[in-house]
Parts: C-alpha cells; sequence; structure tokens
C-alpha cells in the first residue's frame, strides 16, 4: 500500500461531499436552468440516481477486492494488459477531469473578481497550496476537509439566511408545468456532478474500518443532492424568472445580500470561504490522480509525482477547454455523457467481468 | 535569503493593485438619451476629502458642498459612454459603490431593456442598486444638493426606503422586464420647488411613478394612483387614511400597522378574473369627530369606510393602468401561470388582449387595533 494514512467514515463522506458539491453550486444551477427552468430544483434529484447507483457499484467491488483502488484491481480482473488499457483510459479521465475542476475554480474567480490576471496564475497559485496538502498525504486532506467543510456549509445556507426578506417563495409554481421531462433534460449535469462519485474507489481502501461504507456514502449522496436542492431552490425564490439569465446565481445571491444597510457588499467574504471548500475538492482529485497514477505504474511512493503532475493539470486545465462559453456549453450537452461513460461504464463493466469470474472459479474448483 | 526571494515572487501578485485612492467611487448614475450619440451617462463621483471636515467638527454640518461631483460622457452604449467618462478623469470609475441608477425621462420612453444587460452583465455595478426614471434629464437630478442628506443618491436612497412609493432594484427590473409583455414600474423623480428657505435649492422627490410595456415608458401616475397600486402589489408598508362618517362633521385619521395582500386568479367559461384580498390593521391616531371609538358600533362603520377608501384608490389605480396604459405591473401573468398553467400555455401570446379584459374584485377586511392613548375632546357616546 503506498498510502500509510488512514481516514474516518465521516473523513470519507466529507471528502467525496466537497470533491462533488463545490463547483456544482456555482455552475449546477445556470446548466440546468436552462433546460428545467423552474423546475431546476427537481434536477438534482433525478441526478441523484446516477450518485446511488455509482456508490452501490463501487462499494460492492472493494468488497470483491477488499484493500484495492479501481486502478489495481482493474488488472486482477481483466487481467494485466486488458486492466491496464483501462485503467489508463479511467485514469486519463480523471486528469481531463481534475483539470476541468481546476478550469471551473479559475473561471469563477476570473469572472467575478479578477478579470486581468492571467488564469493561470488563479489555477496554478491554488495548485500549488493543493499540492502542500497533497504531499502530506490523505490524512492531511481528511484534516482540512473536517476543518473547512462545516464553515462551507455554514455559509451555503447563511446565504439564503440573510436573503429571507428577498425571498419569494411562490417563484417556484407552477411546479413541472411542461410534465416531467424539462427538469429530467436539466439533470443531465447533475448525473455528471454525481457520477464523480466513482472516486470513492480510491478511498476505500484507505478507511480504518470498512464493514459501513455503504452507509456514509450514500449519505455523502444524499448531503450533496440536498444541498444542490437547496441552493437551486434558493436561487429560485430569490431570481424567479431571470434565473436562467445568471451564470453564477449563488454569487449574485451573495451580492445581494444587505442586512440592516450595513452589513452588505460581502461577496468578497463569502467567496473567500468558499475557497476553502474549494480547496478540499482541488486537493482530493489531485492527491486521486496521483494515488491512481503511482498505482497504474506500481511505484513504491507517490511523493516525487505531485510536483510534474499539479503541472501537467495546469496545463491540462488550459487545453481542456478554449473559452468560459464553451465550458458552460460543454457541462449541459457532451461533459455529462463523457463523464457518464467512463465513470459508470467502467465500474459496471469491471463488477459484471468480477462477478462473472468469481461465479465459474466456484463452479471449477467445488 | 531564500525566504526573502521566495517572498519577492508572491509581492507579484500586487502588480494590479488598486488602492482606494486610485478610484473614483460612483455614488449614482444617471443615463439619458444623448444629443450627438446614443446615451449620455452621467456619474456621480465621491470626493473623499469632503468627508474629513465633517469628521473633525464631530457631525456634518449639513453643508454638503463639494463631496461629490456629476460628470457625464456620450457614448453608443452604457459601457462605451463609460470609457470617455474615464478620460476625463484622472481616477479609475469603480462601480461598486453605486447604488442608484437614474434614467431619464426620454431615454425611458426609447426603452430600457437593451440599458439593463450592462447593470446584469458587468461584474462591478450591484443588482440590489434602486432604479429611478427622473423628470427631464437625470444629470440636474444628481446635481441637486438636498439640505438633510449628503447629496442626491442618498437622498432617493432614503426616501424609497421608507415605501411610500415603490421601490425597484436592478434584480427586480430585470425580472419584471422578462415577464410576457415586459411591463414595469419604477418610481417617478421630480424635483420639489425650491424651498422657502433657499432659493437655490433644488430637493429630488419621488412623485408618483412610471409605466412600462414592452421595455417602454408608457405614462405616469401620480402620487395618489400610486398608493393605489402599492396594494394589490403587497408592498405597502406605512400610510395614512383619513376617513369622514356619512353626515359627521371632522375626520378619523388612521395609520397603517400592517397589510397583506394575496391575488386570487379565476378563469370560469372564459372568463378571466382576479380577486384581490387584503387584509389591514391600522390604528386611530386622530379623530376630529365627535363620535366615541370604543363604540363597536362606530368602529364597525369607520373599518367599512376605511376599506371603502382602499378600495377606491385601487379602483383609481386600475383603472388608470389596466384600461389606460394596458400594463401588467401587478404580475397578474405570473399568477394566473401559477394556477393554470395549461390554459396559460394556449393563451400566452393573446394576453396583450386578455389582460384589458381581466374583471378585477376587491375584498378588503379591515380591522382598527387600536386606539391611540387619550382622547383630546369630550365624547357624545360617554353623556348618553
Amino acid at each position: 500500500m503506498i498510502e500509510k494514512g488512514r481516514i474516518s467514515y465521516l473523513e470519507l463522506a466529507l471528502i467525496m461531499y466537497a470533491t462533488v458539491v463545490a463547483t456544482a453550486i456555482l455552475y449546477i444551477p445556470y446548466v440546468t436552468s436552462q433546460h428545467a427552468k423552474r423546475d431546476l430544483w427537481l434536477s438534482p434529484i433525478w441526478g441523484s440516481l446516477s450518485g446511488f447507483l455509482i456508490v452501490m457499484i463501487i462499494v460492492k467491488l472493494s468488497k470483491l477486492y477488499p484493500g484495492k483502488t479501481l486502478i489495481e484491481y482493474g488488472e486482477l480482473i481483466l487481467g494485466r494488459t486488458l486492466g491496464k488499457i483501462i485503467s489508463f483510459i479511467y485514469l486519463f479521465f480523471l486528469l481531463h477531469d481534475t483539470a476541468i475542476a481546476f478550469r471551473e475554480y479559475g473561471e469563477f474567480i476570473e469572472s467575478a473578481f479578477l478579470h486581468k490576471t492571467p488564469i493561470i496564475f488563479v489555477t496554478g497559485s491554488i495548485a500549488l497550496s493543493c499540492a502542500i496538502a497533497v504531499h502530506g498525504g490523505i490524512e492531511t486532506i481528511g484534516r482540512c476537509a473536517t476543518i473547512f467543510l462545516p464553515i462551507v456549509l455554514a455559509l451555503y445556507i447563511l446565504i439564503y439566511v440573510f436573503l429571507i426578506p428577498d425571498l419569494n417563495v411562490k417563484n417556484i409554481f407552477p411546479i413541472m408545468q411542461d410534465g416531467i421531462m424539462p427538469s429530467i433534460k436539466g439533470s443531465i449535469a447533475p448525473h455528471a456532478w454525481l457520477s464523480q462519485f466513482s472516486l470513492m474507489s480510491f478511498l476505500i481502501p484507505l478507511l480504518t474500518n470498512q464493514q459501513k461504507v455503504m452507509k456514509w456514502g450514500m449519505f455523502s449522496v444524499i448531503a450533496s443532492v440536498l444541498t444542490m436542492v437547496f441552493i437551486n431552490l434558493g436561487n429560485l425564490f430569490l431570481f424567479g424568472g431571470i434565473i436562467s439569465n445568471l451564470y453564477f446565481p449563488v454569487f449574485e445571491a451573495a451580492r445581494f445580500i444587505s442586512v440592516g444597510s450595513f452589513f452588505e457588499h460581502i461577496e468578497s467574504i463569502v467567496i473567500a470561504f468558499w475557497v476553502l471548500g474549494g480547496f478540499v475538492q482541488l486537493s482530493s482529485f489531485f492527491y486521486m490522480l496521483i494515488l491512481g497514477t503511482s498505482q497504474w505504474l506500481t511505484l513504491p511512493s507517490y511523493k516525487q509525482f505531485v510536483l510534474p503532475i499539479g503541472f501537467l493539470i495546469i496545463i491540462f486545465s488550459v487545453w481542456s477547454t478554449p473559452s468560459f462559453e464553451e465550458m458552460i456549453r460543454g457541462m449541459g450537452t457532451t461533459m455529462p455523457f463523457y463523464f457518464l461513460t467512463v465513470q459508470l461504464l467502467i465500474p459496471v463493466l469491471l463488477l459484471g467481468v468480477a462477478v462473472i469470474r468469481r461465479k465459474r472459479s466456484k463452479s471449477f474448483l467445488p | 535569503m531564500l525566504l526573502l526571494c521566495l517572498t519577492s515572487i508572491f509581492l507579484t501578485g500586487c502588480w494590479d493593485r488598486t488602492e482606494v485612492n486610485d478610484l473614483a467611487l460612483i455614488l449614482a448614475a444617471g443615463i439619458d438619451k444623448g444629443e450627438n450619440k446614443n446615451i449620455e451617462l452621467s456619474a456621480q463621483i465621491y470626493i473623499p476629502g469632503g468627508s474629513q471636515g465633517g469628521q473633525q467638527s464631530g457631525m456634518s454640518n449639513g453643508s454638503s458642498s463639494g463631496q461629490s461631483f456629476v460628470r457625464s460622457a456620450e457614448g453608443e452604449t452604457i459601457a462605451d459612454a463609460m470609457a470617455r467618462l474615464q478620460e476625463e478623469l484622472t481616477r479609475e470609475v469603480f462601480w461598486g459603490q453605486n447604488e442608484v441608477l437614474i434614467i431619464g425621462e426620454k431615454l425611458a420612453k426609447a426603452g430600457i431593456s437593451d440599458e439593463i444587460d450592462f447593470w446584469m452583465r458587468h461584474s462591478e455595478p450591484r443588482i440590489r442598486a434602486d432604479v429611478f426614471v427622473s423628470k427631464g434629464r437625470s444629470k440636474t437630478v444628481l446635481g441637486a444638493k438636498p439640505e438633510l442628506e449628503r447629496d442626491a443618491a442618498k437622498q432617493l436612497r432614503k426616501i424609497v426606503k421608507t415605501h411610500i412609493g415603490v421601490k425597484v432594484t436592478v434584480k427586480d427590473l430585470s425580472q419584471m422586464l422578462s415577464g410576457e409583455s415586459a411591463p414595469a414600474v419604477l418610481p417617478w423623480v421630480e424635483k420639489l420647488p425650491p424651498s422657502l428657505m433657499d432659493k437655490k435649492k433644488e430637493i429630488p422627490i419621488i412623485n408618483g411613478a412610471a409605466i412600462f410595456k414592452e421595455g417602454k415608458m408608457v405614462g405616469r401616475l401620480d402620487d395618489k394612483e400610486t398608493r393605489g397600486i402599492l396594494w394589490p402589489r403587497n408592498e405597502i408598508k406605512s400610510g395614512m387614511i383619513t376617513i369622514s362618517i356619512d353626515d359627521e362633521n371632522g375626520y378619523i385619521s388612521l395609520n397603517l400597522l400592517r397589510s397583506h395582500t394575496e391575488l386570487i386568479p379565476s378563469i370560469k367559461n372564459g372568463q378571466w378574473s382576479m380577486h384581490i384580498k387584503t387584509n389591514a390593521d391600522l390604528e386611530v391616531v386622530q379623530n376630529t369627530t365627535i363620535l366615541n371609538l370604543f363604540n363597536p358600533k362606530v368602529i364597525k362603520k369607520s373599518e367599512q369606510k376605511v376599506a371603502d377608501e382602499i378600495e377606491q384608490r385601487e379602483r383609481l389605480a386600475f383603472s388608470e393602468v389596466q384600461e389606460k396604459l394596458n400594463s401588467d405591473i401587478f404580475d397578474f401573468a405570473n399568477e394566473f401561470q401559477r394556477k393554470y398553467p395549461q390554459i396559460w400555455k394556449q393563451k400566452k401570446d393573446e394576453w396583450n388582449e386578455i389582460f384589458p379584459q381581466v374583471a378585477v374584485s376587491f375584498e378588503t377586511k379591515v380591522k382598527i387595533k387600536r386606539n391611540g392613548l387619550a382622547t383630546g375632546k369630550h365624547q357624545r357616546g360617554v353623556e348618553q
């Protein structure tokens, strides 16, 4: 085992939560509202199906191959050559996914605050600080998650608590005006985000004990979905019909806060706290990528990999998408299918083959 | 040594810093139809030095001279005009503190939908800024020097906060304009005639509202009619209602404590109608009649009278807005859509013809909660 550190159930749930939610709350309201309009709050609920399904498959696989990650049991299930190829596809996807996460972070900071700073400085500096956390190992990231996420979570809720006087609950009606389809169409982006629960496969072997992993994995999915629903509802109550015009409704909501005409203009503080969540998210992506790569190459340690791969991520974050608009467009069209293909199909394939092999070996050896 | 070298790397993070004294803080902005070009942007810019005098003397002595100034520039769009404005200023224009946006009458009549884009899209202006329409050019409003407040921007913001008239932010305006037939209502700014104290001073006040349709200003309501639209919009927060009862001499004045209005849409046999249900609580603050307000009959009668008064105000507003201007500023469209989504989908395109035909009915429940602390005169009821 390359990683010596161990994490608890809570840390696993929190890391997965951060991995999914941090950028989801920024981009999902816009992308889902393009199709779902007023029903955008329903979309994450449909999206949760992907999350539950993937958690089930991943937990099943890790029960069959305890102490192994997806990269390792891929080889055991499919044989050395085919396993390496499949693992490589998954790893390459993970690199792309991580790069997109960094780009999402960077694009948001750019649009909101640092218009003139080259994006590479924004992503580069967060990558550097993530690299320190990753070098510290999974325990460092787990601690960061337990310390930072309660603050971030409180922040998500507080934004809308401060906005209560401006919220108009009536904006939710009529529910499902055009039937169920718009909200399902809108749910492809939440599907993409929630499919990232396949990354749990890297964390399960690091748990101190693993009996209740299914429960905690599901708990994490539910928490992520509830957060998305909450954020979508909050934005809908605040902005009503114009929600589909705002690229970052959460940010606009934070800018809108004004309590007693002195507690206002607080978006800088809000975003400073949000960056904490972003940091946990990016560190865990980064960490899983590095752990996976060194397992694929069967190296004794991953530490010397941190900076080179960090550099690769930054380069990929520039390559992955030509512009902000293309990225947003991709989120509503191609990206979800790409994400689901890799993150759902590969685990399903592995599980299928593994189960068949088990049955055969049992029937051959009485 | 190495540490020193490392810190110098991080110091480069300050490469595009802007200190407060490099910024020109815009307190209020006005947009007008330009003379040569499309848009004339006027900005009220804060002069930081001005506030020091006030701090030293412990409080502002009321002289608002020299705390801000107004500059304007023309351009094809707001952003273009802003760039031109920047050329005349030594400091960088900063919109983050801008909380008032005034639209000139001419531009309002030509249409404002295109200009709102700037306020939504640009990352500096706040979508919580209050929006107004001014009689004449917005520039003259910005230049006014009110007595009690620092400048015209502060003056307008404070007035609108009292909820005497409508209060509309950029967000609200954008929401209204995105509705069916893009109706909108904005507070109408006029100048109070020069006050008796000082003939040179002119103070902007809110006097009624401007009504928009399809993003263009189509008319305006006077102060009384504006009060009437506040009830159905559920925006009324305070108010004084004075009634007289039948053949009695004198009046009873009541202060509004709280009110809540519900819009109940219904479609029966193709007839669209809207039931406006208002609940209001009031307290008596003056009674110049000789009626005893402890008499339940009197209370009942005055409650009925107040309800009639409120409904009369609402009717007045509806006759102007619904019949003459045909602008759905009460958000009827959304109410119908919420209750009858399927019918709405078919009839959406005909909304402009349907809206004037919507039958409006009122139901007002008034409760007089308190009679005040004491009475100033003898009462008939006691002697009987």
